[in-house]
Order: structure tokens, then sequence, then C-alpha cells
């Protein structure tokens, strides 16, 4: 080896195993709980600590969720380091993407099938993630059906609307976006089961096919269940009526400023008690 | 009869295939043809009389005995590479119905059991054709000299008596030290592209076979003494980290080299020594 061999190989290594290792964490790691937060809309039906029934409780617990991650500390720190670790992860997906030449047409092993589709849902999740963050985070409501601009606090009811396309009832444009939102997380959670898969070969964790097998029925049994999980969310928004979540979350955030009334014993809570939506 | 592409066939179809070819029956192959590197290919059909336990080769030695096309049109004999006629040298690799294997050890009565049925004959594509079927495959050999796929021992004395094997690592290493050299592993691989342009073969995909090579001669005691200069090899581009986990090369493999297993322990390998690396300096 000479001299000249040093930075050539650590960076092409490096950024392997960095584009690797960020599909993982913090990306991967995030896609968990977005999802099982997501889910709450559902699983939050058996939360009994919420008033009502059913997605009642749901859309409440929902709400409580993305209030505790709202309250997060350092969360725009939090926020910006998955912004750059998605751009990363994304940009050199597509430069090694374009390095292979799929041909499941020669090859229909299943594994290849695979391989072609962590290239193809990787495609669709750029897009996807783009578009999702764009409307739901930086505002861009003009890209959303009936101009929604999503808020957190009236996470679901928000969500609700620009899932169906208005507050009033489902429209054309609405149901392309849920349809864009059932194919974007089914993709992305292949692309995560999958990578979480393959990145056990790549480091080198799993050596025997035997190992690979195991740690296979692992990452399709978590597959399973985030699969699970991100379509439970999705019928529970679809199925949330967007006018009666609203006025479930209007009641928890004035519910909200009574508990913090009477903590501050009235002191500076009573100032401002008939809040505006 | 539609032909099932060997791909799609199961050693069971091919098993039951040979059971009941039909004897005495004249079968169409089909070549793609091409009189030199860089010339526009052709298809030519021939029609070829089976006899019983026929292979590709002998069906290409008939051809060549009388080179008419089933248009009639005299045509020069078929050009392909072969050696040892036993599936243990790799020259005879080429596409039959599609897949990549060897011509020596493909029945045509796995393939083409009736009547009439069509044999497809190509050269393999993620290497230049010299003409016709014949491929160079220089590339292959060229990524072994890459990870130094030997063992070190010239030497101007005598180095005496080598270091011990034990049984299990011997067990190891056996399937993978099967490897002809044949290709197949690179013509089924995705990340695996062509590269005519010979100066950017030490930066171009590596292959399954030379990443499985590198880890056969890691593991032998005397062979160890380059495992560095391996490892350091396949962290550079075109090293293991351009394996996409297809895992096509394992299952086309005609040797049964463990590949996949040989890119985790790569992988594994170049984990260690990344961190060696960064940690120690060396
Ligand atoms: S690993 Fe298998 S397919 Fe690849 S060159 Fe060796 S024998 Fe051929
Ligand atoms: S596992 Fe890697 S080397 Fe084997 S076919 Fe797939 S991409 Fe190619
Ligand atoms: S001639 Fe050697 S493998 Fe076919």
């Amino acid at each position: 080896m000479t001299a000249t061999d040093g930075p050539r190989q650590s960076h092409h290594l490096l950024l392997r195993r960095l584009h690797s290792l960020s599909g993982l964490v913090p990306i991967g790691v995030f896609l968990i709980f977005h999802l099982t937060t997501n889910a709450s809309v559902v699983w939050g039906a058996a939360n009994t600590r919420m008033p009502g029934e059913g997605l009642e409780r749901g859309v409440q617990t929902f709400q409580h969720e993305v209030s505790w991650i709202n309250d997060m500390p350092g969360l725009l720190l939090i926020e910006l380091s998955l912004w750059l670790a998605i751009g990363f992860h994304s940009i050199l997906g597509v430069v090694y993407a374009v390095g292979g030449k799929p041909n499941v047409g020669a090859y229909k092993y299943p594994d290849n099938w695979r391989y072609t589709l962590q290239r193809l849902t990787g495609y669709v999740g750029i897009f996807f993630i783009f578009y999702h963050v764009a409307t739901l985070r930086w505002g861009w409501s003009f890209l959303v059906p009936g101009g929604t601009v999503w808020s957190h606090e009236y996470a679901a009811s928000t969500l609700a609307a620009a899932l169906r396309g208005s507050y009033e009832g489902f429209t054309g444009a609405g149901i392309a976006v849920s349809i864009g939102y059932f194919l974007g997380v089914t993709c992305l959670v292949f692309h995560f089961a999958n990578g979480l898969w393959t990145s056990a070969i790549t480091w080198g964790l799993t050596v025997s096919e035997k190992a690979q097998k195991r740690w296979g029925m692992v990452c399709a049994g978590l597959g399973v269940g985030l699969m699970g999980a991100a379509w439970m969310a999705l019928i529970g928004f679809l199925l949330t009526d967007p006018v009666d979540a609203r006025a479930l979350e209007e009641g928890m955030l004035s519910g909200a400023h009574e508990v913090q009334a009477e903590q501050d014993e009235g002191a500076i809570g009573s100032a401002e008690p008939g809040r505006e939506p | 009869m539609a032909i099932a592409y060997a791909h799609e066939s199961t050693a069971d179809q091919r098993r039951a295939n040979r059971t009941r070819a039909v004897e005495g029956r004249t079968v169409l192959c089909r070549v793609r043809r091409c009189d030199g590197p860089g010339k526009a290919g052709r298809w030519e059909s021939f029609k070829v009389p089976v006899e019983p336990g026929m292979n590709v080769i002998a069906c290409l030695k008939h051809i060549a005995q009388n080179p008419v096309t089933v248009d009639g049109n005299t045509t020069t004999p078929v050009v392909y590479d072969a050696g040892c006629l036993e599936e243990v040298c790799g020259a005879c690799t080429m596409l039959i119905n599609g897949m990549a294997r060897q011509s020596c050890s493909c029945l045509i009565d796995e393939y083409a059991p009736l009547e009439g049925d069509t044999i497809t004959l190509e050269p393999m594509t993620k290497f230049p054709v010299i003409r016709d079927l014949w491929v160079d495959r220089a590339r292959l050999f060229q990524s072994l000299t890459r990870v130094k796929a030997w063992v070190p021992i010239d030497g101007t004395y005598a180095l005496g008596a080598g270091p011990k094997e034990s049984p299990e690592v011997q067990q190891d290493r056996y399937d993978m030290s099967e490897c002809m050299s044949c290709g197949c592993c690179l013509e089924a691989c995705p990340q695996f592209t062509i590269e005519p342009d010979e100066a950017s073969w030490d930066t171009s995909f590596i292959g399954a076979h030379a990443i499985s090579q590198a880890r056969l001669f890691n593991g032998h005691a005397t062979g160890k003494e380059l495992k560095n200069d391996r490892l350091d090899e396949l962290m550079n581009p075109g090293g293991v980290s351009e394996c996409g986990n297809a895992q096509n090369c394992v299952k086309v493999c005609p040797k049964g080299v463990p590949l996949t297993e040989s890119i985790a322990t790569i992988g594994r390998q170049v984990t260690i020594r990344s961190f060696t690396r960064f940690f120690s300096g060396k």
C-alpha cells in the first residue's frame, strides 16, 4: 500500500459506514418513536386517563404526546441533526444507488427484489419525507390541498384535515395525499427493516447464513410491527373527524390552562381565561 | 413448449427434464455471435441432433463440423473458451438460457428436453467480448492481485515447515478454496458493472470472488501475514462496501462458495481494522 492510499480509503469506507449508521441512528430510531407516537391515535383509545371513548381518547392521547415532544429540551437541535442525517443519508444513498444496475429481470431471486426495492423505496422515501416535512413542519401549506397548516396545538385535527383535503370532508386531492402517505410510510418502513438487516452484514455482525436468517426474522418482525403501527395511525387519522378533534383539542388547551392556573394558585393563570383558538 | 430460463428452473425441474428428455430429438441452438471487440452482435440459430448426455460444448463442436444456420447460410464455427471440460477451470462460462454457468457441465437434456426446444447461448455481459462466446476475464484476475490472493512464501532461503492448520479451519476454508474464477458471481451481481477502461479497474468493484479469496487467505496461518494489506485494499473505493447485499452471487456460484458469509466476514474484519487504524494509527 502506498502512502496516498490513506485518505482515499479512510474517506471511502468512512462515508459508506456513516451512511449505514445514519440510517439506523438517528433516522431509524426516530422512525420507531415517530410511528409509535402517531399510532397513539389508535392505541390511545385504551388510555383511561383521557375523557371520552374510542378515538376521542386517541385524539387526546396523541395531542398529549405531541405536546410532550414539543416541550422536550433541545428540540431544535434534535430536529436539525435529524434533517442533517436525512440529507446526508439521502444524497449519499442516491450516489450509491445510481452506481448499481438492478437485474431482477434476469435474476428473480427474492433477495434480488429486496436489493432493488431498497433502492426504489429510498427514492420514494426522499420525496415523501420532503413533502411531509415541508408541509407539516415548515408550513408550506400551498402544497397541502385545502391549504391546511399543521399546528402542534391542534395536532390531530390539522393532520386529519390535511389528509382529507378539507375540514368538511374528503376531497379528491385529499385522497391522493392520503394514498401518498400510505405509500410513503410503507416504503420507509420496508427501507428501514431491510436496511437494519443488511447493515448487520455490512458491519460484520451476522456472518453465518444462519445468523443472517435469524437476524432477518428479527428485522422482519420489527418491520411488520412498525408497518402495523404506521397503517394503524393512518387509518386512525383518516377516521378522525377534524371538527370533532378540534373541539377536543380546544378542551385540552383550556384544560391545560386550568391545571396551570391551579398550580400557580390563580396568580397568573387567571389572567387569560377565554383564549381564542 | 416454453422453456424455463435457467434461473427459473430449479435443480428439481432440471432433474425432471433429464428424465423426460426425448431420445433422437433435434433442438435449436440459438447463439449470440460477434466478430470481434466493439463489433455489433447478431443471432444465429443451428439445428443440432442431440445425443444422450450431450453438453453445450459438444453442441458447439457439432456446429463447428458443419456451420450452417437454420436459414441455410454457411457461417464460421462459433468461438468459445474452454479448458478442463469438468467444471474446475471456469473458462467455458457463458449465459445459457440467460444465466451464467459452465457450458462443459451444462447438459442439453436439462434445458431442452423435447423435440424442437431452443437453447440460447450468449457471452457473459460483464466482461468484454473477444469473439462470439469468448470473453476476456482479465479484470477478474486483476481483482485477485488487488487482494493479494496468495500465501507469501517466496524468498531467498528455505522457510522450513509452515504453521499447523487445524482441521476446523481447513474445513471452513475448503469451501472457499473451490472457487474456479469463473465469473458467474460477477455476472449476476447488480453492483458489478462492465468496465471497459482498464485504468479504472483499481477502483471499480472488486467482486464477490475476490472478497471471498481475501477471507480464504486471511484465514491461512501463513497467508495472514498479508491480512492488513488485503483489508486496506478492501476498504478502498471498489472494495467490500461496494456490495449491495443482493446476494445473487451466492445463488449462482456453481461451486457453492459461501460468498455472503465471506462478504460479512470481511465486513467484520474491515470494521475492526478501521477502528484499529483510527485509534492506533496503524
Ligand atoms: S466464487 Fe463461485 S461464481 Fe464466483 S468466480 Fe468463484 S466459483 Fe465462480
Ligand atoms: S451480495 Fe454483493 S457481491 Fe453478491 S451479488 Fe449482491 S451486491 Fe454483488
Ligand atoms: S471447461 Fe473448465 S469449467 Fe468448463
